[in-house]
């Protein structure tokens, strides 16, 4: 009986507010040797988020460079997904590449990170809309995803890539409006 | 100590209002920060990018000197059945072998600087050229076309959605590749 009400003490543990449940409706603050167990969960969600800030800081800096480098060319791609309005065009192909290395080094460096998450999720929505519409539409275009030189056409496959980043920033944007100072805490309690 | 529900609720909506708002500033903040550095990096740029571009078909299709680049598909039939002007396609040579307009040649717009000079050789520089590839926001005959122009040929059209056009008429086509645009 004992034991059975320690074991039930542990999982009803809350890492968030680093509570646990002393009765049914009542929690008080951890006490008691859990430390190895948190630890070891607490070692994976670190590996996870800075994992992920990486990987996704890396792929928006990437992706950022030709576009930078090639206004021109992207505004054209742009135009070809005929999304946006013609004012809006040139607008985009100058902003949304810094917008994304901002992001990229946001993402490398920690800061800003519950803006640069939200915009992250923002973007790679949106990006997958346009996408998804583009290949309902049967338009063969130049996707624009990480070069402005042609050959890069849209498929499924570049939905999926973009499916998964997003995921990436879906994780990061629980691990960052879950946690009480936007990061991953050393301990859970302390 | 012991806490309530409530008490935890409060403190996690407390938490999550706090992130929200954060969340919002720095959006608009990133957002104003890209636009101020993109705008001053174009400003420096030597070929600056007009912030509101012209993107009607008039304006995207016209050289530099201001001539219209199209041509449309009862003129380029004429040419053709008078055998006075030089088809280009410019798609890939997988598609060109699938099947093109009788007696194009093929400048793939991937392979343009490999197969340039031995695809025009035989081309004077004032003949009739129209290049075509597949689909209404296609860009490569167009890009092909301003290449011809820049290399010295005077008179190069493009056939907006070519092919298509040119199957949905029952024009001549043929396959295989053709002997000038053999790799």
């Amino acid at each position: 009986m004992e034991r059975r009400r320690s074991s039930h003490r542990i999982r009803q543990f809350d890492c968030r507010t680093r509570l646990i449940r002393v009765e049914y409706f009542q929690w008080a603050p951890l006490e008691g040797p859990t430390e190895k167990m948190d630890k070891k969960r607490n070692n994976l969600s670190r590996f996870l988020y800075y994992g992920s800030r990486w990987i996704l800081g890396g792929v928006f800096i990437y992706a950022s460079y030709d576009k930078i480098l090639h206004p021109a060319a992207f505004s054209k791609i742009i135009y070809n997904y005929q999304i946006l309005p013609d004012g809006l065009i040139n607008l985009t192909a100058l902003v949304l590449p810094m917008l994304e290395l901002i992001m990229g080094i946001f993402f490398w460096v920690g800061f800003w990170m519950p803006g640069t998450v939200i915009l992250s999720n923002i973007l790679l929505v949106s990006y997958i809309g346009a996408l998804i519409l583009n290949l309902a539409r049967g338009l063969d275009i130049n996707c624009g995803c990480f070069s402005t030189s042609s050959g890069s056409s849209i498929n499924v496959e570049t939905i999926l890539w973009d499916a998964a980043f997003l995921a990436l920033s879906v994780y990061l944007t629980v691990s960052v409006f879950g946690q009480g100072n936007g990061r991953v805490p050393k301990q859970v309690h302390g | 100590m012991r806490i309530s529900y409530a008490w935890i609720f409060h403190k996690r909506f407390k938490m999550l209002k706090q992130k929200c708002l954060q969340a919002i500033w720095q959006c608009s903040a990133l957002i104003v920060l890209a636009s101020l550095l993109a705008f001053s990096i174009n400003y420096l740029r030597n070929e600056r990018l007009h912030l509101f571009g012209n993107w009607t078909p008039e304006a995207r299709l016209m050289d530099s000197s201001g001539k219209r680049l199209d041509i449309s598909l009862p003129e380029a039939k004429k040419l053709f059945l008078q055998q006075s002007v030089v088809f280009i396609d410019a798609r890939p040579q997988d598609d060109y072998e699938k099947g093109h307009i009788k007696r194009a040649l093929c400048l793939p717009w991937n392979e343009v600087d490999r197969d340039f000079m031995r695809v025009t050789e035989d081309i004077s520089p004032d003949t009739p050229i129209i290049t075509y590839c597949d689909g209404e926001t296609c860009e490569l005959s167009h890009n092909l076309a301003i290449f011809l122009l820049d290399m010295g040929f005077s008179n190069v059209r493009i056939l907006i959605n070519g092919w298509a056009l040119w199957k949905e008429e029952d024009l001549p086509i043929e396959s295989g590749s053709s002997t000038a645009g053999q790799g």
